[in-house]
């Protein structure tokens, strides 16, 4: 039996599973404390965060947390986020979540990916890797990279900042699956 | 009221979601104890010599 596939629709395979990305809904990210994308499909092994201007009231870094059917997971995290700029460079760590930013400024926006992928689904646990930059005077770049495993399959992911007190005050967030 | 924005991917639908009464709570200490620690960090050095 020959199938065709004319690109006018998704391709679902037996398990449910999309073939191809699929994007989410762009948001905009000018209020609140943190941004979540929730039902995320259980055979996603690739999640692509992407920040297009964004800018919080402070100047607490910039985080994407893991969650599953439990919640958001804010512990555990294996997170480091090098900031290479005219100034020189700087490393900063967390347990807390994956660092995406480091030393921003409140007045800066920023532009940033951030790559989530399935390194085992037998223990869920995600590796995470991108760039960002801080949009400051130095006009510096970030590195990050970082592991975590949760505790059930991830049906959600959070943007939000270190202190968690901070507010989104511009820009827009979007996610692709695959 | 603190609010977080929710994404639902597979409906496409975007809401805000209101902090808990818990959760409103613990934001409101957290703030308080960053603006304590920076008024802590802004505080003037008094510099005392002796004679």
């Amino acid at each position: 039996m020959a199938v065709t596939i004319d690109g006018s629709a998704s391709v679902t395979i037996n398990s449910g599973a999309v073939l191809g990305i699929t994007s989410g809904t762009a948001v905009a990210s000018t209020s609140g404390t943190s941004i979540d994308f929730t039902s995320i499909p259980s055979w996603v092994k690739r999640i692509t965060v992407m920040l297009n201007g964004v800018s919080t009231n402070g100047t607490s870094n910039i985080q994407v947390q893991l969650g599953d059917s439990g919640g958001i997971e804010t512990t555990s995290y294996s997170s480091v986020v090098s900031r290479i700029g005219s100034t020189g460079a700087s490393n900063t760590t967390s347990t807390a979540g994956f660092l995406i930013n480091n030393a921003i400024t409140a007045a800066g926006t920023f532009f940033g990916v951030v790559q989530i992928t399935l390194f085992d689904s037998a223990t869920n646990t995600w590796s995470c890797f991108g760039t960002s930059n801080s949009a400051d005077a130095a006009n510096s770049g970030c590195l990050f990279n970082g592991s975590k495993a949760t505790s059930a399959t991830l049906d959600r992911v959070r943007i939000t900042t270190a202190n968690g007190t901070d507010t989104f005050d511009a820009g827009s967030i979007n996610i692709l699956y695959e | 009221m603190t609010h977080r924005t929710v994404v639902n991917c597979e409906t496409g639908q975007i809401t805000q979601v209101e902090y808990t009464a818990e959760e409103q709570a613990a934001y409101d200490a957290a703030v308080a104890a960053q603006a304590s620690a920076e008024a802590q960090t802004e505080s003037p050095v008094v510099e005392v010599t002796n004679g």
